[in-house]
């Protein structure tokens, strides 16, 4: 009998709320509040997230990004920036403690599996990806899903983006492409380097279609059963917290 | 002055500095590797801050020596190295 993880299905929240439900359920989780979680999830409004470590004004565009009504957010994650589009992307994250037999001690081996989910419900939806070491999934040699880890509160907490479709050129107004970081990749054009699933097959793709597929991504990748759930009291009262800090300009702009 | 330095089969790593008489200022690092714990970038900014040039292939390696960090898509020699280009863009240092 395989083991059952909650789901929490579908959530639509800004980028501020998002992240302080994920850093939620990892503390949660963390102090046995709550159980191993899959979250599926859409920004709204679309936002752009930079990694942990980034230098949020080398990255961003950032008045283009007001310009646009975009929010600005940066993750507990290290990792690159990404432009979450409501219109274009799903989010997933991943909650269980860094013991759990089916995570890997190993970073790279545990990215592997859990981006395995992710090629797993691409699959489903016939697209045939890759996992590429350390964070990303490719089909063809372009990028189809970034993926990011922390590893804290003795807590595994993975989020990666799966694009659905994607407006390359709006991406890459909001965001900067760094010469130096594709100097070594033989690659002509920032905007030949992302691929996604209607793009890929040339198809219509509801997200409803994409987030059946991911579901059962999870529950084959991680053999598990996936049982819909809610946050609990606790962790809306940690969102609550949590998500002050992620709005605030000291926070964003840290670095 | 900032400098960026993108490791090869790695991540992209930042560095931006200052340098007052023979001690570095004003350290920031960033990138999008990842660092575990991902505070450590902060203590680590700090141990750099304050030392004189000379100490900064010394300081880094010791640090990691001394703070479990586990580090993917960048090393501490990458670090060292891009700290160094950083400094040597220095306005104060052009001309040594």
């Amino acid at each position: 009998m395989n083991e059952t993880w909650r789901l929490i299905d579908m959530r639509i929240e800004d980028a501020y709320t998002q992240m302080a439900i994920d850093e939620a359920i990892a503390y949660a989780r963390k102090r046995g509040e709550t159980s191993n979680t899959i979250r599926l999830y859409r920004w709204k409004p679309s936002a752009v997230s930079v990694g942990y470590f980034q230098s949020i004004e080398n990255e961003v565009d950032v008045d283009e990004c007001r310009l646009q009504g975009v929010d600005l957010i940066r993750r507990i994650t290290g990792g690159g920036a990404v432009f979450h589009d409501y219109d274009g992307e799903i989010t997933y994250s991943l909650v269980a403690p860094d013991s759990d037999p089916k995570i890997p001690t190993d970073i790279i081996e545990s990215y592997r599996i859990i981006c395995g989910c992710i090629i797993c419900g691409l699959k489903e939806l016939g697209v045939n990806s890759e996992f590429k070491p350390v964070n990303d999934i490719i089909v063809d040699g372009k990028k189809i899903s970034g993926n990011a880890q922390t590893r804290r509160y003795g807590v595994v907490l993975q989020h990666g983006t799966v694009l659905v479709d994607c407006d390359a050129r709006k991406i890459f107004s909001l965001l900067k492409v760094s010469g130096v970081k594709i100097s070594d990749k033989a690659i002509k054009s920032a905007e030949e380097r992302l691929t996604n699933v209607r793009k890929y097959l040339s198809r219509a793709v509801s997200f409803e279609e994409a987030r059946t597929a991911l579901i059962k991504g999870f529950e084959e990748g991680l053999d598990i059963r996936l049982k819909p759930g809610k946050l609990t009291p606790y962790e809306e009262s940690l969102v609550k917290e949590y998500r002050k800090r992620y709005k605030s300009s000291e926070w964003i702009f840290q670095r | 002055m900032r400098v960026e330095y993108k490791v090869p089969g790695g991540k992209l790593v930042a560095a931006d500095s200052s340098v007052e008489a023979g001690f570095i200022k004003n350290v920031k690092i960033s990138g999008d590797f990842f660092m575990y714990p991902e505070t450590n970038i902060i203590d680590l900014e700090e141990a750099i801050t304050g030392i004189r040039i000379e100490d900064l292939e010394s300081t880094i390696l010791n640090f990691f020596d001394f703070h479990p960090t586990q580090l993917i898509g960048v090393g501490p020699s990458d670090f060292i190295h891009v700290v160094k280009l950083s400094l040597t863009s220095s306005p104060s240092l052009q001309g040594f």
